[in-house]
C-alpha cells in the first residue's frame, strides 16, 4: 500500500486553491470537517500540532491517507476575446504518520506530508504562454517530532521540519520562437514547528501551532532553451551546447499559525472550528539567478526578479462530527480562504482565488481499525485580473474538487 | 454554545449563497462583435510605409501579410468588414533589382539579421528580389500605404511617375483619388512621418521649410510647412469623408525616440588608452589654440567656445564624437584649419548607419579601430544635433496639433500613437502578457532591423491602438489581437 501510494505521489502533481501553493489536504479525516486541526484521535494530529501527540487515546497510532484534487482553471482577456482553460492532472497528495508513547508522558512521532505544491498545465498555445505552459511545484515535508505532557490537560511539542521539493517549469520564449525549462528537482530546505494542546475539560480541546517557513534552495537548476536557431541562441545567452545554464533560486514555504478548537456538545457530536494565518508576505518577489544568460532585469543582466507581492492570508473553518453509532460517523464542514494575493498580482503560474469549500466524509471505526472517506467541493470566487508587471489583464475563475481515503490503525494496552 | 454555532453555521450558508460569484458576468464566448455607428464594409487605409507593412528597409509578403491595416481589417470582418487587397510584393525579399542604388541602400532587400565577426548578430542587407513589377490591373487596392509618401504626395497625381512602390500599382490617378473613387465607407489616414522623418535620417542635411507652402522648391530631406500640412490633410479628410464616411487619424510620433537614432550612445567613444587619448589630444592642439585665440579676440564667444574644445580622455570615460557641424559659426574665413569642429553631447542623436564608422578597435573585428569621430570627423549627414532635432519635434507638434484639430472638427476617431512610441521608448516598454516591447534594436521586438520602421509585433501594438480609438469613437467593439502572436526579429 505504501509503495503505491508514494509511486502515485511521484507520478503526479499535488495542487490546492488553499492560498498560493499551499495545499490543506493533511488528514482525511480533518478534511471532511473543513480541515479543522482540533483532533486528536490518531496519529494524523501530528501534521497539524506535534502536541497534539500526547492525546491521542492510544500507545501506538498508524495513519496513511491519499487525496484526489481536481481543478481547471479558465482564463479569459476582454480585450482579445480569447479564453483558456487548464487541463491539470489529478493532484495526489498523500500522507503519513506515525505516534507511539514510549512512556506515559512522553510521545514520539513521524509525519510525512505534501503540504505545497501545484500543477498548471495550459494550452501550449495560450495567450500567456510566455508566462507559463506547464508550472509543478512539488513539496514533501519529512517531520520527526516529539511531545511532553506536561499536566493532565496541556501538552508541548515540537518537530524538526526536513522539505524536498521540485519545480518544473514550461514557457514559451516567443521572441526566439521557442521555449524554456526552468527545472530543479532536488530543491531542498530545513524547517521546524511546535505547538500546544489543551484539554481543560473532556469537552473541550483546543490546539495551538505554529509551522515555520521553509526556504527551498534551488542550488543548482537547469534552464533549457529550445529554438529553432538554436546555435544562435546558445551563442547569445552563453548557453552550453545543449542549450542549458544552470540556475539558483529560493521558493519561499511560509509559516503558518493555526488556532483550533472542538468543544464536544454532546457525547456523539463534537463541533470544531480552525483559524490559519499565513505568512505570504514573505513572497514578496521571485530570483532567478543565472550563471551566465542575461535575461535578468537588474543591473546584473543574469538575475532575473519577477515581483510576487503576496500578502499574509487568513483561513476560517468550521466543521462537525456525529457519531451515528459506535462504528460510523458522519462529518461536515465549510471554510473560507484567502487568496494571498490582489488583482493586481495574479499570477497564471499559481493561479489563487478567494475559496469557500464544502467538506463532508464518512467514518468507519472495526475494533482498532478505521477507515474516513472524505470529499470537498471547492467554490473558487472569479476574479479580475490587472497585473501591469506582467500586462497580463483579464478575468480568471476555477473550479475544484478533492476526495480522500484515509486509514487508521491504534494499539490500545 | 450550542446556539452560537448554529447560528454561525446560519451565518456562513448565508455567505455561500449570496456572495458566491464563481462565473464570469460574461463569457467571451457569447460576446457577439459589433461595428456600432461606423460602416466597416468597405475600409481603405492610407499612409505611407508603416501603413504599407514596411520593414526590416524593405517592402515583402511577410511584412505586407502583418500590416496594421490588414490587422484592423480582419477584426473589422467580425462586424461586418469587407475584403481588404493590398498590393502584394512578387517576393519575399523586396527591393527592386532595376532600381537599387549600392550608395545609398535604396530598393535593396530587407535587412537580415546575420552572424558577423566573433559570432555577433550583425544586420546585412539582402538582394533585391526582382526587377519592377506592375500590378495596377489588379485594383483597385484598399491598402493605399507608399513607402517614401509625405503628406502632399498623396495628392499628387502624378505621383505613379515619382514613387516605384506607386508606380506598381498606380492608375493614373493620386493615392487620394485612387481611395475616393472606391467610396469607402471607413478609412484611416496616418501620413506626415516622412515630413521630418527624412529630415531627420538624414542627420538634418534638409531644410526646415517651415513658412514655404511652394513644394516645388522643396528638397527631399525638407521638413515640410506646418500650414501646407493641415491643409492638404484637411483637403484628403474634406473629400474622403464627403460620402459619410468614417474614418480615423493618427498622429505622427516623434522620431528621435526610434532605434535609428537612440542605438548608438550619443557620446560613443570610450576605453580609449593613455596613448590615444594623449595622441587625439596633440593632433587637436592647434584647433583648440585657433578658437581659444579667437575667442580672447572676442570673435566668438565663451559659450561657443566651450561647445568647441575637442578633449578626450582615456578610460571608461564617455568622449563625444568629433563632428562637423554647419550650425557652428562658420569660422574657415579667418582661418581654414579652424573647421566647424565639435563633439557630440547627450543632446545629439548619432544615426544607427554610423555605428560601423565608430567600432572599437577590435583584433579580429575591427582591426583598424575608429575611422571616423575621432581623427577623423563624423560627417554633418550622422548626425542629428540638438538645433536639428529642436526643428523636427517642432515641425512634429505642429503637424499632430494640426491633426487633433482636423479629427475633432471632421468628428473622427483620433490615434496618438506619439504617445504610444514614447511609452515603447520609455524605460520600461510595453508589457503584453509577459513579453517586454521597448525601443531597444534587436532585443526590444517592436522594431526591425531598420531602427525605423515596426516589426510584425509592434504593428499590432499600433493596430491595437487604432481599435481602441475606433471603438471609443464609434463605439464599435472590435477585439483587440495578441502582439506576441505576430513575428518579432527573425534571428539567423
Amino acid at each position: 500500500m505504501k509503495k503505491i501510494l508514494i509511486s502515485t505521489a511521484l507520478l503526479a502533481g499535488v495542487l490546492s486553491y488553499a492560498g498560493g501553493f499551499r495545499v490543506s489536504l493533511q488528514g482525511v479525516k480533518q478534511l471532511a470537517m473543513a480541515h479543522t486541526s482540533a483532533h486528536a484521535e490518531d496519529a494524523s494530529v501530528a501534521f497539524f500540532n506535534p502536541a497534539g501527540m500526547s492525546f491521542i487515546p492510544s500507545k501506538l497510532s498508524i495513519v496513511a491517507g491519499g487525496f484526489g484534487a481536481s481543478n481547471k482553471v479558465t482564463f479569459q482577456n476582454l480585450n482579445t476575446l480569447s479564453s483558456a482553460e487548464t487541463d491539470n492532472p489529478l493532484g495526489t497528495p498523500i500522507y503519513a504518520a506515525i505516534a507511539y508513547k514510549p512512556a506515559k508522558n512522553i510521545s514520539v512521532g513521524f509525519s510525512f506530508s505534501t503540504p505545497f505544491g501545484s500543477t498548471v498545465q495550459y494550452p501550449n498555445d495560450w495567450e500567456g504562454k510566455e508566462l507559463v505552459q506547464k508550472m509543478e511545484l512539488k513539496s514533501f515535508y519529512f517531520q520527526p517530532m516529539v511531545s511532553v505532557k506536561m499536566t493532565d490537560w496541556l501538552s508541548f511539542g515540537a518537530s524538526y521540519i526536513y522539505a524536498k521539493g521540485k519545480v518544473d517549469w514550461d514557457k514559451a520564449v516567443t521572441q526566439f520562437g521557442g521555449t524554456v525549462n526552468i527545472n530543479d528537482n532536488k530543491a531542498s530546505g530545513h524547517g521546524y514547528g511546535f505547538g500546544f494542546y489543551f484539554r481543560p475539560d473532556p469537552s473541550f480541546d483546543m490546539s495551538i501551532a505554529y509551522r515555520s517557513p521553509v526556504d527551498m534552495k534551488a542550488k543548482n537548476g537547469t534552464a533549457t532553451f529550445k529554438a529553432p536557431s538554436q546555435n544562435t541562441v546558445n551563442a547569445l545567452l552563453g548557453l552550453n551546447s545543449a542549450g542549458q545554464d544552470s540556475f539558483t533560486a529560493t521558493l519561499p514555504l511560509v509559516e503558518e499559525y493555526t488556532i483550533g478548537m472542538t468543544y464536544k456538545a454532546t457525547s456523539k457530536w463534537l463541533i470544531s472550528a480552525d483559524f490559519n494565518y499565513h505568512g505570504w508576505g514573505r513572497y514578496s518577489k521571485l530570483t532567478l539567478d543565472f550563471a551566465n544568460a542575461p535575461i535578468g532585469n537588474q543591473a546584473d543582466p543574469t538575475v532575473l526578479v519577477a515581483p510576487k507581492n503576496f500578502k499574509n492570508s487568513k483561513t476560517f473553518r468550521l466543521g462537525t462530527q456525529y457519531a451515528f453509532s459506535n462504528m460510523i460517523y458522519g462529518r461536515l464542514g465549510a471554510y473560507y480562504d484567502e487568496s494571498p494575493y490582489s488583482d493586481e498580482n495574479f499570477i497564471p503560474e499559481t493561479p489563487s482565488f478567494n475559496t469557500y469549500v464544502v467538506t463532508g466524509g464518512l467514518g468507519f471505526k472495526l475494533k482498532q481499525f478505521g477507515v474516513d472517506v472524505a470529499g470537498g467541493y471547492a467554490m473558487p470566487q472569479a476574479r479580475d485580473v490587472k497585473n501591469p508587471n506582467i500586462g497580463f489583464y483579464g478575468q480568471a475563475k476555477a473550479k475544484a474538487f478533492y476526495f480522500g481515503l484515509g486509514l487508521s490503525y491504534n494499539v490500545f494496552n | 454554545m450550542k446556539k452560537i454555532i448554529i447560528s454561525t453555521l446560519a451565518i456562513s450558508a448565508l455567505l455561500f449563497t449570496t456572495s458566491c460569484k464563481t462565473d464570469f458576468d460574461t463569457d467571451v464566448k457569447d460576446i457577439a462583435v459589433t461595428n456600432g455607428e461606423a460602416n466597416f464594409s468597405k475600409y481603405v487605409a492610407l499612409g505611407n510605409s508603416l501603413t504599407s507593412g514596411f520593414r526590416d528597409n524593405a517592402l515583402y509578403i511577410d511584412g505586407q501579410n502583418e500590416s496594421y491595416p490588414l490587422i484592423l481589417s480582419n477584426q473589422m470582418k467580425l462586424a461586418g468588414g469587407g475584403a481588404f487587397k493590398q498590393p502584394m510584393m512578387p517576393n519575399n525579399s523586396g527591393g527592386f533589382s532595376n532600381l537599387a542604388n549600392p550608395a545609398t541602400g535604396d530598393f535593396y532587400g530587407k535587412i537580415v539579421l546575420g552572424v558577423g565577426c566573433n559570432n555577433a548578430l550583425a544586420p546585412k542587407p539582402s538582394a533585391p528580389g526582382a526587377a519592377l513589377d506592375n500590378i495596377s490591373t489588379g485594383g483597385p487596392y484598399q491598402n493605399l500605404g507608399i513607402p517614401g509618401a509625405k503628406s502632399f504626395h498623396l495628392g499628387l497625381s502624378s505621383y505613379g511617375m515619382l514613387n516605384p512602390y506607386y508606380t506598381r500599382f498606380s492608375t493614373g490617378v493620386s493615392p487620394i483619388n485612387a481611395a475616393v473613387s472606391q467610396a469607402p465607407t471607413f478609412f484611416s489616414l496616418w501620413i506626415g512621418n516622412n515630413d521630418v522623418l527624412s529630415y531627420a535620417t538624414s542627420g538634418g542635411t534638409g531644410v526646415d521649410q517651415t513658412g514655404n507652402a511652394n513644394v516645388t522648391t522643396y528638397g527631399n530631406n525638407d521638413i515640410t510647412d506646418p500650414t501646407l500640412y493641415k491643409s492638404v490633410i484637411n483637403t484628403y479628410v474634406t473629400a474622403l469623408t464627403a460620402n459619410g464616411a468614417k474614418g480615423v487619424l493618427a498622429n505622427i510620433p516623434n522620431v528621435t525616440s526610434i532605434p535609428f537614432f537612440t542605438t548608438v550612445p550619443s557620446k560613443p567613444i570610450s576605453n580609449l588608452t593613455d596613448s590615444q587619448a594623449s595622441q587625439l589630444n596633440t593632433a587637436y592642439a592647434p584647433y583648440n589654440a585657433g578658437i581659444l585665440q579667437l575667442k580672447s579676440m572676442g570673435v566668438i564667444s565663451d559659450a561657443e567656445y566651450q561647445s568647441r574644445v575637442i578633449k578626450f580622455t582615456a578610460g571608461s570615460v564617455a568622449n563625444g564624437a568629433v563632428i562637423l557641424d554647419k550650425d557652428l559659426k562658420d569660422l574657415t574665413g579667418l582661418n581654414p584649419a579652424l573647421k566647424s569642429y565639435r563633439q557630440t553631447t547627450s543632446e545629439d542623436f548619432i544615426i544607427l548607419p554610423a555605428a560601423n564608422l565608430i567600432k572599437p578597435f577590435d583584433a579580429t573585428c575591427n582591426p583598424q579601430g575608429m575611422s571616423a569621430g575621432t581623427a577623423v570627423p563624423l560627417a554633418d549627414k550622422y548626425v542629428l544635433t540638438q538645433k536639428e532635432t529642436l526643428k523636427v519635434i517642432t515641425a512634429t507638434k505642429a503637424y499632430n496639433d494640426a491633426l487633433k484639430d482636423i479629427a475633432a472638427s471632421k468628428g473622427l476617431a483620433y490615434v496618438d500613437a506619439n504617445t504610444k512610441m514614447n511609452e515603447l521608448g520609455g524605460q520600461s516598454g510595453i508589457v503584453w502578457d509577459g513579453v517586454r516591447y521597448s525601443a531597444k534594436f534587436v532585443t526590444g521586438g517592436a522594431f526591425s532591423l531598420d531602427g525605423v520602421h515596426l516589426t510584425g509585433r509592434g504593428y499590432a501594438i499600433i493596430a491595437n491602438e487604432f481599435i481602441k480609438a475606433i471603438n471609443a469613437k464609434y463605439k464599435s467593439t472590435l477585439p483587440q489581437v495578441d502582439p506576441n502572436k505576430y513575428s518579432g526579429i527573425t534571428f539567423p
